[in-house]
């Protein structure tokens, strides 16, 4: 109980803070069993979001969720065993999780504050070393309980991989309807689980390459709309559009990672640059002046560098410059051409779309072009994204029986691509971790 | 007489088949009724743009952004015919392949259109009525059986009345 009242008082002074209170598990390099109890609730009270006892249900639900979602673990089955009490939330009976062959342990506890928001908390455990692995508490309005249990998924995934959050994050993708000859093509958002998903753009106008600002509150993607492709800028919380760079060709989008300024790509008598420009439309400047395609630009996450494809050596192939446009050199020498390149968060690592043989695929490799790793079968899969634990990427697979465009998220290290929930159709993923 | 009229007409729907995005761009590709003592604007003027020319679409090879010799002569027919139809403009369409990745697409289905259109202004034709445009990979058109069908590296000219406001403004 004496942690317990600790982790309030300090959760009190901000929303939400997360303390890795020991070195990643050594066992990260396989699947890891967790058992996932029911939260605990002090005492059962009634909240706008239903009663504390059954926010903790669901939160443990999709608290379950998002960690069977990766192949890192494995959630033990617990329902036959006896739900922790109150107290065993910060003083677990370790005895009992190793009976389910459990490695790990997730506890928590919702509990209703006087001023109307949920406390919760949420604690990692190596059971057999019997220590705390990690701890994180977080205190929200009763409809952001969703949002707390993905935090809660990531304080497990963050704690036995030590790698970074995943599950708080947010997608945004070009959702597609309509036949194949005459596709609708629309600006959806929503996080990684698939809920709180809302459409950006009508579907009147084709829209496409949607890239985030940092912190989620502003898109930049490319519309059609008046008949040629230029970038737009969507504030989401206000709903305004800005058109960068209004009576040209613009498309290729990517935010600064300070949200000041924007890349993009501008064509002009048939020749397509690479340009800066201000996150206003102001202070447009070119990086790039090659007579070949430069496009496709993405930033480093430190906003130094830039990452981009161009075929002036006559095939599409990789590059990174510096942020001025200076220091240009080629990084892509492996078989087949390369384009669509994303940054990692922890800024290690380039995906790319591989185009081999007739068939293209998803792949890493080291900023400076070595160490390549190809880790998608294809035959159509392109433009990745990475996640925030810059350990998964997200692309866009089509099937070409079926004719459908799908979004599928894979593990960089063991690749094991699955689908993403979507609506209808998906495409082109930008995939970034929400503000804390 | 006939005949030449079903021609016309089965060329008609082809066209209209092909064009996927008339919703998006309206485009008065048929044109009004021409005004007496002007010049003859044709009916359908994009079915006999193509009895002109022989198609309105040129394939290009997969990467492809030069204009092959084998092209000249269409190219040359819808020079011929734009010039010979002052009032009308041309809306010059970049295509790219499925296997581009998207933004690149782009990129290269403007420099596909962007050098169809070079040649018209080289044979003649006034550049303010031609506008470039790419749709990238984005109007796959008739949908490829196999993922290696090259048949999105292409440029689509279509004409229409410029009769009123000018259609084609920004570039």
């Amino acid at each position: 109980m004496l942690r317990l009242s600790l982790l309030a008082g300090a959760a009190l002074a901000s929303t939400a803070q997360t303390q890795i209170a020991s070195p990643p598990n050594p066992d990260s390099a396989t699947a890891t069993v967790i058992a996932v109890p029911v939260l605990a609730t002090s005492k059962n009270v009634e909240t706008p979001s239903g009663t504390t006892w059954a926010v903790a249900n669901q939160m443990t639900d999709v608290i379950s969720d998002d960690l069977r979602s990766t192949t890192r673990f494995i959630v033990a089955d617990v329902k036959n065993l006896r739900i922790p009490s109150y107290p065993e939330v910060t003083a677990p009976t370790y005895s009992e999780w190793t009976g389910v062959g459990a490695k790990a342990l997730l506890t928590g506890f919702v509990e209703a504050r006087p001023d109307g928001r949920l406390m919760i908390g949420c604690y990692v455990y190596d059971v057999r070393q019997q220590h705390e692995l990690a701890r994180a508490g977080f205190l929200v309005a009763p409809a952001d309980w969703r949002r707390a249990a993905h935090k809660c998924a990531d304080v497990a995934y963050s704690g036995v991989t030590g790698n970074g959050a995943m599950f708080d994050s947010r997608v945004a993708f070009v959702a597609q309807s309509g036949p194949a000859t005459a596709p609708v093509k629309r600006i959806a958002v929503m996080d990684l689980d698939g809920t709180n998903l809302t459409y950006v753009t009508t579907g009147n106008t084709l829209a496409i390459t949607p890239r985030w600002s940092p912190r989620t509150r502003r898109l930049a993607y490319t519309s059609f709309e008046g008949g040629e492709p230029h970038v737009v800028v969507v504030d989401l919380a206000s709903d305004k559009e800005q058109s960068l760079l209004p009576g040209g060709t613009s498309f290729a989008p990517a935010f600064a990672p300070d949200g000041q300024s924007l890349v993009l790509s501008v064509a002009v008598n048939g020749n397509t640059d690479i340009y800066a420009v201000n996150a206003d439309g102001s202070g447009l400047r070119r990086l790039t002046t090659s007579p070949a395609i430069d496009t496709e630009a993405e930033f480093s996450p430190d906003g130094k560098q830039i990452v981009f494809s161009s075929d002036r050596s006559g095939s599409q192939q990789l590059y990174v410059m510096n942020a001025d446009g200076t220091g240009q050199r080629r990084i892509s020498f492996g078989p087949g051409e390369y384009g669509a390149p994303a940054w990692s968060e922890d800024g290690k690592r380039i995906a790319f779309t591989n185009i081999n043989g007739g068939s293209m695929r998803i792949g890493t490799m080291n900023v400076d072009g070595t160490d390549q790793d190809i880790l998608t079968s294809g035959p159509y899969d392109s433009q990745p994204t990475w996640g925030p634990s810059s350990d998964h990427v997200m692309f866009e697979r089509k099937n070409f029986a079926t004719g459908h465009t799908s979004l599928f998220i894979t593990a960089v290290d063991r690749p094991d691509p699955h689908p993403v929930a979507t609506p209808q159709d998906g495409s082109d993923p930008s995939w970034i971790g929400r503000e804390q | 007489m006939r005949r030449p009229v079903l021609i016309a007409l089965a060329i008609s729907c082809l066209i209209g088949s092909a064009s996927a995005h008339a919703q998006i761009w309206p485009l008065r590709r048929y044109g009004s009724a021409p005004a007496k003592g002007a010049t003859a604007i044709p009916a359908n003027p994009q079915a006999s743009f193509v009895a002109t020319a022989g198609t309105d679409t040129l394939y290009f090879a997969r990467r492809g952004i030069t204009l092959s010799s084998n092209m000249f002569p269409t190219l040359s027919a819808q020079a011929r015919w734009l010039i010979a139809n002052p009032t009308m403009t041309a809306r010059i369409e970049g295509y790219a392949d499925q296997q581009d990745t998207r933004s690149y697409a782009l990129a290269i289905g403007e420099e596909r259109a962007a050098a169809v259109r070079d040649f018209l202004v080289l044979h003649g034709v006034a550049p303010d009525r031609l506008k470039v445009v790419s749709w990238g990979k984005e109007h796959p058109g008739a949908v490829p059986l196999a993922i290696a069908a090259p048949v999105g590296a292409r440029v689509v000219t279509v004409v229409g009345d410029s009769g009123g406001p000018p259609l084609l403004g920004r570039r």
